[in-house]
């Protein structure tokens, strides 16, 4: 499906065509991001300079009809030059850069996936849910209903000329919601790796409860002896320190040559249970060594989202401004225009209706665009949780060494600061989650309070709908 | 020149043509003299009764603009609705308001100001002492481009307006450009405030780049040792017999050694005459460059030398925040009124606009919105100022929290106890300090708050267009119903008594 949908989006001339390859001829890549915006612009002259095709030159269209589509040509006119703009502007830099830093992030997870034996376990992200499916089936049922209304409309009334006036009416918001698409499929992506760190995390969680038990008792047992470990360890700080650099050394030996790594992490797990206070310095083949790798994979991720953010916020802007626009528009029409005087005229009913189901379609992906941004929050809050859940715990790797609690204690603080400087904005005019739909519902509320109060029975009466 | 010069540029000296020109206009009081050959800026007196009197010159000359035009209004009480007329009263007035509060401000600051800039002075210093180099040489460029911006649109506006809209031929039309000066003295006044707060985000950008650096040596640094390693390991298998192992693996440390040794000797004397002779400001810089290229040496391995480098960043930091809050206390009660400006004006424009679409009266000050062009060019210009304004508060924010990012980047990639203690340590306090900009503590200046006020705008504009809807339709009724009265009376007086009471039934529920 994501496959479709960026095919479509090379097609309209959205994102450059090879995106992911570096080296590649310029001309090819960029051909139709230049085509169809020229193709648009003529269009659009055409319609507004000719004045011929477009539907405000119909015999048959009256002052609300002629004012209603020209609000939604400019509109649409609106979203997709500050789109196409944008678009040309971040060509394929963005694109590489995500790549390359996804392959980094993914390298690193696949490590710490080996290194937590998670890989033995079938992965099973190809099954999707119920959900996923459903969103995919509406969107898809959505547009292509929208598509087919304006098309089959639009070629009863312009025959063969129709694609001119489809083209301004209807295509600006096709691509502003293929853009969207773009954004909701990178968002997701990065969710995922979100959702993959926290299993990690969890793992660790996990063998934290499980390693508990034992060791509580060995605690009790061997205080003296561990109370003897600790204060040689602070005796010599240096030793510490090399103990450290040792451990590394060891984690990059076993990165090497992974088919070694599971047989001694085994073994290491029978130390652990088995051997003196000392393991608890290096024991860095259980999950937990893999923290540090964790959380700059966390902090990666993070930056990487920084990025996408970045490049897909300013989009998010007008297209989240029109949507609000046309939605209003599209229930006062519907309510002052198309309950009083619905079928009277063929031409204004379609007007009221191509709203209608424009509005419906901008909607539901402005929704989704802000569940997944929403999501992708609380997954990268998660982590921060489960760290502190792991610390609540207080599991033996941790136990006579500070360097755990200080290392998990700066990644939350570093959670901190990151909550304080990145949401999913809208170029930091709005916060793209759930707030976002209740502050928009009030504004549109109290806009269509005003609006409604317009008298519209004089102007139908003037065009003779109304007796 | 007697004094010892300084480590640093001052930042100051960028301010040279922008300090000229908003002392001949009577934004700042400071003294030029001191100002030409010490680059600080000094209480004067005279510079206070200057500015004091371009005050009352400024203020008298626009009450003359104002009454002398109001002539026009007089009728447009009579004809026009009440609505127009007020707003027309409210608003022809806070131009001047916001000049004045401006001007007074520099009076009341005075001497803060000049504190405020050798306080950033003080941070250049302590910057440069952490290998940290603020470029602020091409902080010239964009005080120049601003000026220009400002002229541009001062003039273009007024030029327009001369054209189009303003009555050459009375002698009173010259009088017309007046009518610039509050915006344009506010202007100024806001790109001294600009430039100041983009110089902080410029050194709060800074620190988070050092550290940034810190954390990509240190990466390098190790990327190097392991390779380094295994390089070793390689070649202890391939071309060594088994027993020299040890042997030779102690030479290698030893080479190795050697080189980082060699490489430190090389570097560091430079460092130190550099750091005490104290060059010019692109020294450092290849100074840095070299650092990265040719030895993969890291700071960070070492906590105990870092620790201070990092206390240090942090301290300044916190320097750079109390500053942050120090400029916008001295400009609070400006960027309040400006803001209450923007927002009134911007409303003002678009309703007037409308009325004038309408072919309604709308007071004479506002005549530039009879013109759509001009009103864009009107719109650019006091959205432009606000915006920026805005944005670069938000931008300075933002950059002072990622400051906490980065130094907690360099604890991880690092993976060292003791760097973890002071990394925390530091992360807390970075975490309340934190700047943040508002106006006079009203709201906060980040984008939110356009998005607020973009909807205000919105709101309002609709509510007064909805109104002036309601009273031009009462005024047509109106005149429908007197025009019709005097037909039916005239009739009435042929005919009998009847129909005039008919009609007047018949008339009452319709208004």
């Amino acid at each position: 499906m994501i496959q479709i949908m960026n095919w479509f989006s090379m097609a309209i001339g959205l994102i450059p065509l090879n995106r992911q390859t570096a080296k590649s001829t310029n001309a090819i890549d960029y051909a139709m991001m230049v085509i169809v915006p020229c193709f648009y612009l003529a269009c659009y002259t055409t319609i507004n300079f000719l004045n011929l095709y477009g539907l405000p030159y119909l015999s048959t269209c009256n002052s609300v009809c002629n004012l209603s589509n020209k609000l939604f040509m400019h509109l649409g006119a609106f979203l997709y030059v500050t789109i196409t703009l944008c678009s040309l502007y971040r060509r394929k830099f963005f694109f590489l850069e995500f790549n390359e830093r996804l392959q980094e992030i993914d390298a690193i997870i696949l490590k710490c996936r080996r290194v937590a034996e998670l890989d033995k376990v079938r992965v099973t992200v190809v099954k999707h849910s119920v959900a996923y499916h459903f969103t995919w089936l509406l969107v898809f049922g959505v547009f292509s209903f929208a598509l087919y209304y304006d098309t089959k409309e639009m070629f009863g009334i312009f025959g063969q000329f129709s694609f001119v006036s489809l083209m301004v009416t209807s295509f600006p918001f096709l691509a502003g919601s293929v853009i969207q698409g773009e954004f909701i499929y990178h968002v997701s992506v990065i969710s995922e790796r979100f959702s993959q760190i926290n299993t990690l995390f969890e793992k660790i969680n996990q063998e934290a409860r499980h390693k508990q038990a034992p060791l509580t008792v060995f605690d009790i047992e061997s205080n003296g002896e561990k109370q003897d470990t600790r204060e040689a360890t602070n005796a010599n700080g240096d030793t510490k320190l090399a103990d450290e650099m040792k451990r590394q050394v060891a984690k990059k030996d076993k990165q090497k040559d992974k088919a070694e790594s599971e047989t001694s992490s085994d073994e290491d797990d029978e130390d652990f249970d088995y051997d003196d206070a000392t393991m608890a310095e290096d024991t860095g083949n259980t999950s937990e060594s893999n923290l540090p790798d964790l959380f700059k994979l966390h902090d990666k991720i993070l930056s990487l989202s920084v990025v996408t953010n970045g490049e897909f916020g300013p989009q998010c802007v007008p297209y989240m401004a029109a949507c609000f626009v046309i939605s209003i528009f599209g229930i006062f029409l519907e309510t002052k225009v198309n309950f009083i005087v619905s079928g009277k005229d063929r031409l204004l009913d379609y007007i009221t209706y191509m709203y209608c189901v424009w509005t419906g379609v901008t909607m539901l992906v402005a929704y989704i665009v802000l569940r997944l941004c929403c999501n992708a929050n609380n997954h990268s809050k998660q982590s921060a949780m489960i760290v502190h859940e792991i610390m609540q715990k207080k599991p033996a790797f941790m136990l006579s060494n500070d360097l755990f609690y200080n290392k998990m204690k700066s990644f939350t603080l570093q959670f901190l600061h990151w909550e304080g400087f990145f949401h999913f904005n809208g170029m930091g005019l709005f916060a793209l989650d759930y707030t976002f739909i209740f502050s928009t519902v009030s504004a549109a509320t109290s806009y269509l309070i005003v609006l409604l109060q317009f008298d519209m029975s004089t102007i139908l009466r003037n065009e003779g709908l109304m007796s | 020149m007697s004094q010892p010069t300084p480590l640093v540029q001052p930042l100051l000296q960028q301010f040279q043509q922008l300090f000229f020109l908003s002392k001949l206009v009577g934004v700042l009081p400071q003294d030029l003299e001191s100002f030409r050959t010490k680059n600080v800026l000094e209480k004067s007196s005279r510079g206070m009764w200057y500015l004091l009197g371009t005050i009352v010159a400024y203020v008298a000359l626009y009450n003359f603009l104002i009454i002398s035009f109001g002539e026009e209004d007089r009728t447009l009480k009579a004809s026009q609705s009440t609505l127009t007329f007020v707003i027309g009263i409210f608003l022809t007035y806070i131009g001047l308001i916001m000049m004045a509060t401006d001007q007074i401000t520099a009076l009341r600051n005075q001497s803060k100001l000049g504190e405020l800039y050798e306080r950033i002075q003080v941070v250049d210093e302590r910057l440069y002492r952490e290998n940290c180099v603020v470029d602020n040489s091409r902080l010239h460029v964009r005080i120049r481009l601003m000026i220009v911006l400002t002229f541009l649109f001062e003039i273009s506006v007024l030029m327009a307006t001369y054209i189009k809209l303003v009555d050459l031929t009375e002698w009173i039309a010259f009088f017309w450009c007046i009518s610039a000066i509050p915006t344009f003295i506010n202007s100024l006044d806001k790109i001294w405030f600009a430039v100041s707060l983009f110089a902080l985000k410029s050194r709060f950008e800074a620190i988070n780049a050092t550290l940034d650096e810190l954390v990509a040596t240190h990466a390098k640094f190790k990327a190097w040792q392991s390779g380094a390693e295994t390089e070793s390991e390689l070649i202890l298998d391939s071309n060594s017999p088994p027993q020299y192992d040890s042997n030779l693996e102690y030479l290698y440390k030893e080479l190795r050694g050697m080189d980082i040794g060699s490489a430190k000797n090389k570097v560091s004397p430079i460092a130190h005459s550099m750091n005490s002779f104290g060059e010019s400001i692109k020294t450092p810089q290849k100074l840095r460059k070299t650092m990265v290229n040719m030895a993969h040496e890291s700071e960070l391995a070492n906590p105990a030398k870092v620790e201070e480098k990092l206390n240090n960043l942090c301290q300044v930091h916190d320097e750079i925040c109390e500053i942050g809050k120090a400029l916008n206390e001295l400009w609070s009660y400006p960027i309040l009124t400006l803001m209450a400006y923007g927002f009134l004006i911007f409303t003002a424009q678009l309703y007037f606009l409308y009325c004038a679409t309408q072919a309604q009266a709308i007071p004479s000050l506002f005549r530039s919105a009879k013109d759509p062009f001009i009103t864009l060019f009107v719109l650019c210009y006091t959205s432009g100022k606000c915006i920026y304004l805005i944005y670069l508060s938000w931008k300075t924010s933002l950059a002072s929290k990622r400051t906490g990012i980065s130094l907690h980047k360099c604890g991880v990639v690092a993976d060292d106890n003791l760097l973890y203690e002071v990394v925390n340590h530091l992360s807390l306090k970075l975490l309340n300090h934190s700047v943040d900009f508002s106006a006079c503590g009203f709201f906060t200046l980040d984008m939110e708050t356009l998005y607020g006020v973009s909807g205000g705008i919105t709101s309002y504009l609709i509510i007064l267009i909805q109104f002036n809807l309601a009273a031009q339709q009462a005024k047509d009724a109106i005149q429908a119903f007197n025009s019709f009265n005097e037909t039916a009376s005239l009739i009435g007086a042929e005919m009998e008594n009847g129909t005039f009471s008919f009609t007047s039934t018949t008339l009452s529920p319709t208004n």
